[in-house]
């Protein structure tokens, strides 16, 4: 939880630095990138505990009797698109079009809101087919694992939401298109872990 | 925290400081807080400078806690069979004396310095993020306050610091005090990495003009390696630290040997962390000492480029080695061999950093002040340590050795001989700086031997100790296994135990000396010390924004250079004065600096975090409480802009174009 | 503590040096005496220092070249700091030189350690395959760590006339010359066997399986510890390794696979037994036992330990030692005579086993009384809720002091 506060804190402190910045790269922008740099770091431990206890089913269901992949990766496309409508919220924002930029965070959001909505679906379909939290090691980790992906999705449609409240009331501190960026910055980054995990847990069989 | 108004007109008086004003509206959900006297200027403050005093005054509170539990732990081996604790407690107590002094003592206190002294070293006005900062520095005050409220509330973690699975399960630790632990950590851990960020981009983006990388002081680089060490560690320990929360309070499997677990994740995970950690520990003293030596021995850092490339090498060296904490563990002989050899490799960038301190003082100046004296210390002690470490990176003689008093002995003298010795010096050497007085060097002196030797008194037996056998974390030891001879166990023990007092009266000499210096110690000089670098070019202590006019770099020792200069015989003869220098500072003042204005927001989102853990450990709604308080905390941060824009300000900066402003952050 | 003192005689007396040689006495205490350790003979059960065993040994012969080189290096570096302080101290000398350093110099300084450490490094890489070799092993016992004590379990080896699996605990006994594989694990926590004068630790994991190498040149007795903390009581979980002539551990074996032999009728050891039967055997097996109506007993510690185990106390007179090695089962001058004795008399001495004389009475009935008064251990049945009820630990029997006489009396019979 807390490095999707400290991220929202980043993308919205002191902007000024951008200025006289050594490295040409403003302040929140490197920040968000080191940032993005520790979350591989965490996710890596997380697939690693996957990876270790993935077939480690114990009495509970192999994963090859719950997982339904057709369904996984249409909603995993959703969220691939998302990326797609972050970069033209991006590139609006740069443009100084304040409605597209709406309009694209927005269906950005709504993308997410699917994936995250399919993953509540497939976790209470997953619990329904006595695949619970603490049924397996596999089951364990394999909800950790997502379970903090979607943690980072949803607080990143959280943030895309206020930008856009902020925006529309005019009340972004600092840069407006860098805002959008840094936003967008973390919105791919959780993508890519996506395509990580969806090709680690669901198209590589233990 | 102000808008500093300064006189356009050179004609005008330069050295007089207007009064700073602070902004009277905010764009926030509340009004900015305006106070700038009282406890108010510190709670809600962002300047660098006094959050680094708060964490210092945080981490020495955490070692009088963590000091207080060794010499318990002393008293109650001092004796075989000894009565003072009970075995639950004796293992609280190592536990929590480990705790305190890696997470809340060492690692704030580093943070501390770095917090101080990084935007005055790279000649800046504040770190990147100033309200990450004080939202770090909140955030590592209530996860220790958090992990020692589990004293009062049913017992402190009993596993050791290493926290090994399954011990640390719910079956084998059942009190709650390896949940207080955990949290608590998780929440130390969020300043850590918070602070990490935020240095890292202050250090790469921040430098004044012309501070190349190569130019940068010591100090600097190697808080800078720290932080990415921290960066890249803190997030593998709060994975392992997040799967033992969900075994103990969500039902997990994944440390439970019946359930198929590997104990052994645990281990890897930890020490892929903790390894990386040793070097977090030590590197910023190796940086304070890199200072302190070249300044009393008059003469530049020898190699500067090798101690750089060194402290780069341990870094990145030092996260092939975390094996070696487990050479015990029944890893096949191939690891075990590689481990080995990364082990001993590791040594060699540390051997050079050794031969680089020597070597400054070699040919040099010598001046033996206080913090002269506890870096000269950590040279020889740290050395002691180093050497006993490459004694057990030969694999199987650490077999012999591991989980004994050697090993407590080895890091002892690494982390008390190094990292605290260099803490020391920079507390002696920097004194002046934060608080404009000298510390009283005569009752420095006394200070020093008593912890030199009361240091080498407790810990230098631990050497016989372990190399006879006796493992660590034991709450007694008895007379069967002590032996007879000059390396009977009962005598080094008890040696050890007296050492211990004599280092407790070494440290209460550094209180007296704080309490008589704060009360009528000598006013410091402006350059007490013949410094060398940047942090050295602004008043005692430093103004609120750093440096009247932002220097531009031209050398390493840039200070130095400003004041000496070679004449016709290769002679170094004094330019000027510091006080010249500082003119000259002064008489290019930026007209207007806006700071960045204090905040609310960070104490609150900092105090939702040990309230939400309080909850998951207790009772849910609470958590949710805690929760609603940190979204409360990140809505309110995310509307206010760090720096009031200038019509908050009261005064207005009336008539001035805002092209004179200087911003900083 | 030579080198010392002639250190300091051979410097002048300078006004600094006195404060540096105090600093430095320690230091030198600590790296060069390191040499020093090495020649002084010393009676610590424990010493790293004293191998006995081929295994050790090979570590010893790595180490000790290790200890002396880095002793030297310590004393070079302490040699010249200690030089520079007292040469380059403020005599009002003119401001030194600005240099920045001499790469050549360093990088010459840089390889030189670089060097001695990969001869180090070879030498380890070797010693590290040599210690795991299993090729050669002998003979295999198994041995279980729980919370506080070790179980070993040899299974059936002909050739050492085990003709039916041996399960004892407290000494783990092996025979002189012999290349002992122990295989290793835990029923709990994670432990680490440790007898330092035959090998190096290594530590047992629930769940896996270590391998561990004993091998021990003389008979006698070697005392260990283990050093993986495993919990309260981590601090009273000893072990000794008892090696015997390969004669007198076949004397030891058939003890062990001796039938087992009630007490007389009508004696206060048969009194005892049933005594046991009634308290004892829920927990702990004694092989052979029957209840009065000639049907075997067998303990059922899993329903009341969490770990699944209690020591078995067949032969239980034939171990010096009890409660994980805690508490000598011999008086300290019977248990002296068997340590200190000759290695040609130790054997029948050892075999002697424990006779009344001889008995520690005196913790022994304190254990029978309240063990958990004598070694902290998780036996508070209000207490329990994480363990399901289950105790970690021998509990409080609340016996009788005359169950207590019975008692004593039949556990002297188990021979």
């Amino acid at each position: 939880m807390w490095f999707t506060l400290d991220n929202l804190a980043t993308a919205h402190d002191t902007h000024e630095g951008a200025a006289h910045s050594s490295t040409g790269l403003s302040n929140v922008k490197l920040g968000m990138w080191l940032f993005l740099g520790t979350e591989c770091l965490l996710f890596g431990g997380l697939i690693s505990t996957y990876m270790l206890y993935r077939g480690r089913v114990g009495t509970g269901p192999r994963p090859s009797q719950v997982f339904d992949i057709p369904f996984t990766s249409v909603s995993s496309f959703v969220l691939l698109m998302s990326s797609l409508t972050m970069v033209l919220a991006v590139s609006a924002a740069h443009k100084r079009d304040d409605r597209s930029t709406n309009l694209w965070l927005v269906i950005t959001a709504l993308l997410g809101t699917t994936f995250v909505g399919g993953q509540v679906y497939e976790f209470t379909a997953f619990y329904n087919e006595g695949m619970g939290f603490s049924t397996s090691l596999f089951s364990s980790s394999f909800f950790v694992l997502t379970g903090f992906h979607g943690v980072h999705v949803t607080v990143g449609i959280i943030m895309l939401l206020a930008l856009r409240g902020m925006l529309k009331n005019n009340k972004v501190p600092g840069s407006r298109s860098e805002t959008v960026e840094m936003i967008g910055l973390y919105w791919h980054f959780v993508d890519i872990v996506w395509i990580i995990i969806f090709t680690l847990i669901y198209l590589i069989p233990a | 925290m102000a808008i500093i108004e300064r006189p356009v007109s050179l004609e005008v008086q330069p050295l007089i400081v207007v009064a700073p004003a602070t902004p009277s509206s905010a764009m926030g959900a509340v009004k900015r807080p305006v106070v700038t006297k009282g406890w108010r200027q510190w709670v809600f403050t962002v300047d660098h400078k006094k959050l680094g005093l708060m964490y210092m005054a945080t981490a020495m509170f955490f070692f009088l806690v963590g000091g207080i539990e060794a010499v318990l732990i002393r008293l109650q081996l001092a004796l075989p069979d000894g009565k003072i604790l009970n075995a639950d407690l004796y293992n609280q107590m190592f536990t929590m004396h480990a705790t305190t002094m890696v997470f809340l003592f060492v690692m704030p206190m580093a943070a501390g310095f770095a917090n101080y002294f990084i935007p005055l070293q790279i000649g800046a006005r504040d770190v990147a993020f100033p309200r990450i900062n004080a939202f770090g520095f909140w955030a590592l005050l209530f996860g220790g306050l958090f992990i020692n409220l589990s004293w009062f509330l049913g017992g402190a973690a009993d596993g050791g610091w290493f926290m090994y699975a399954p011990n640390s399960g719910p079956i084998f630790s059942p009190s709650h005090g390896v949940d207080f632990w955990t949290f608590g950590l998780q929440i130390a851990g969020i300043a850590s990495l918070t602070g990490a960020i935020n240095l890292i981009v202050t250090v790469l983006n921040m430098r004044a003009p012309g501070m190349k990388l190569m130019r940068m002081p010591i100090f600097t680089w190697m808080i800078l390696v720290v932080q990415f060490l921290l960066a890249f560690a803190v997030p593998v320990i709060t994975v392992a630290l997040f799967l033992l929360s969900f075994q103990r309070n969500f039902g997990a499997t994944f440390f439970d040997v019946a359930a198929g677990a590997d104990p052994l994740l645990w281990q890897h995970l930890f020490w892929i962390f903790g390894h990386p950690e040793v070097y977090i520990l030590i590197l910023p003293s190796f940086g304070i000492i890199s200072e302190v030596l070249p300044v009393f021995s008059r003469k530049p850092l020898f190699g500067y480029p090798f101690v750089v490339f060194s402290g780069a090498a341990i870094g990145f060296v030092g996260w092939g080695v975390w094996a070696h904490h487990m050479f015990a563990s029944g890893l096949g002989p191939v690891s075990v061999a590689v481990f080995s050899i990364s082990t001993m490799a590791i040594a060699v960038p540390t051997g050079v950093k050794i031969v680089n301190w020597t070597l400054t003082l070699w040919g040099g100046k010598l001046w033996f002040t206080t913090a002269m004296k506890f870096s000269i210390g950590l040279i020889v002690l740290f050395t002691i340590g180093g050497l006993s470490g490459v004694t057990h990176a030969v694999a199987p003689s650490d077999t012999q050795q591991t989980d004994t008093y050697y090993i407590v002995a080895h890091f002892h003298y690494v982390l008390f001989g190094g990292a605290v010795l260099g803490l020391f010096s920079g507390f002696y050497y920097w004194w002046p700086k934060m608080f404009g007085k000298m510390l009283n060097e005569k009752l420095g002196t006394w200070n020093f031997w008593f912890m030199v030797v009361g240091m080498n008194l407790t810990f230098g037996p631990m050497h016989i100790l372990g190399l006879q056998g006796q493992p660590r974390r034991m709450y007694q030891w008895t007379e069967n296994r002590a032996g007879e001879g000059f390396f009977n166990l009962g005598f080094w023990n008890l040696i050890a135990s007296i050492g211990s007092l004599v280092l407790v009266v070494g440290v209460f000499l550094f209180l007296v000396n704080i309490y008589i210096t704060a009360r009528n110690g000598k006013v410091a000089p402006l350059d007490p010390w013949g410094a060398r670098s940047l942090e050295w070019m602004t008043s005692n202590p430093p103004k609120e924004h750093n440096f009247d006019s932002i220097p531009t770099v031209h050398h390493l020792d840039e200070f130095f250079h400003r004041k000496y200069a070679e004449d016709a015989n290769g002679q170094m003869q004094q330019v000027a004065t510091a006080e010249q220098v500082l003119k000259q500072l002064e008489d290019n003042a930026d007209a207007h600096i806006h700071m960045p204005s204090p905040s609310y927001w960070p104490i609150i989102l900092a105090f939702g975090l040990p309230v939400t853990c309080l909850g998951l450990i207790y009772s849910i709604p609470l958590a949710i409480f805690g929760g609603l308080i940190i979204l409360m905390g990140t809505f309110g941060w995310a509307l206010e802009p760090s720096t009031a824009p200038d019509s908050d300000f009261d005064p207005p900066s009336s008539g001035d174009t805002s092209k004179d402003v200087v911003h900083v952050g | 503590m030579n080198h010392i003192e002639s250190t300091s005689d051979a410097v002048p007396q300078v006004h600094m040096l006195g404060r540096v040689m105090r600093r430095l006495k320690p230091m030198v205490l600590g790296a060069a005496g390191t040499v020093f350790l090495a020649s002084c003979a010393s009676n610590a059960p424990q010493d790293t220092w004293v191998p006995k065993g081929p295994n050790a040994q090979k570590i010893d012969s790595l180490q000790k070249p290790v200890f002396a080189v880095a002793g030297i290096i310590g004393v070079i570096v302490a040699v010249v700091v200690t030089y520079s302080v007292i040469k380059f101290r403020d005599r009002g000398q003119p401001i030194p030189k600005q240099s920045h350093g001499n790469p050549a110099l360093e990088i010459t300084l840089t390889i030189i350690p670089a060097l001695i450490l990969a001869v180090v490094g070879v030498f380890t890489f070797r010693t590290v395959f040599d210690l795991n070799k299993t090729s050669d092993t002998q003979m295999i016992i198994n041995v279980t760590g729980q919370q506080w004590w070790w179980e070993y379990d040899y299974p059936a080896n002909n050739e050492y006339g085990i003709t039916q699996p041996i399960i004892t605990s407290g000494q783990l006994v092996i025979p002189v010359g012999t290349k002992v594989m122990l295989r290793q694990t835990s029923r709990d926590v994670i432990h680490s066997y440790w007898i330092p004068a035959l090998n190096g630790k290594r530590d047992a994991v629930p769940g896996r399986i270590t391998i561990n190498r004993l091998e021990a040149d003389e008979p006698g007795i070697y005392a260990g510890q283990c050093t993986e903390f495993c919990g309260l009581s981590h601090a009273n979980m000893r072990m000794e390794a008892v090696a015997l002539s390969k004669e007198d551990f076949a004397k030891w074996v058939s003890n062990q696979l001796k039938t087992y032999a009630a007490p007389a009728e009508n004696t206060l050891a048969k009194e005892g037994e049933t005594v046991f039967l009634n308290q004892c055997t829920r927990c702990h097996q004694v092989n052979g036992l029957t209840r009065a109506d000639g049907t075997p007993v067998i303990a059922a510690p899993d329903e009341n330990v969490w770990s699944g185990a209690a020591p078995n106390l067949s032969h239980l007179m034939s171990r010096n030692t009890f409660a994980g090695a805690m508490f000598n089962l011999v008086t300290p001058e019977c248990r002296t005579d068997v340590w200190k004795s000759e290695s040609l008399t130790f054997g029948a001495k050892y075999l002697a086993g424990v006779d009344e004389p001889c008995l520690n009475q005196t913790d022994l009935r304190g254990w029978l009384r309240n063990a958990p008064a004598m070694k902290p251990m998780y036996a508070n049945p209000a207490l329990l809720a994480a363990t399901g009820g289950k105790y970690r630990g021998m509990p409080n029997l609340g016996l009788s002091e005359s169950d207590i006489e019975k008692l004593v009396a039949y556990l002297l019979t188990l021979k």
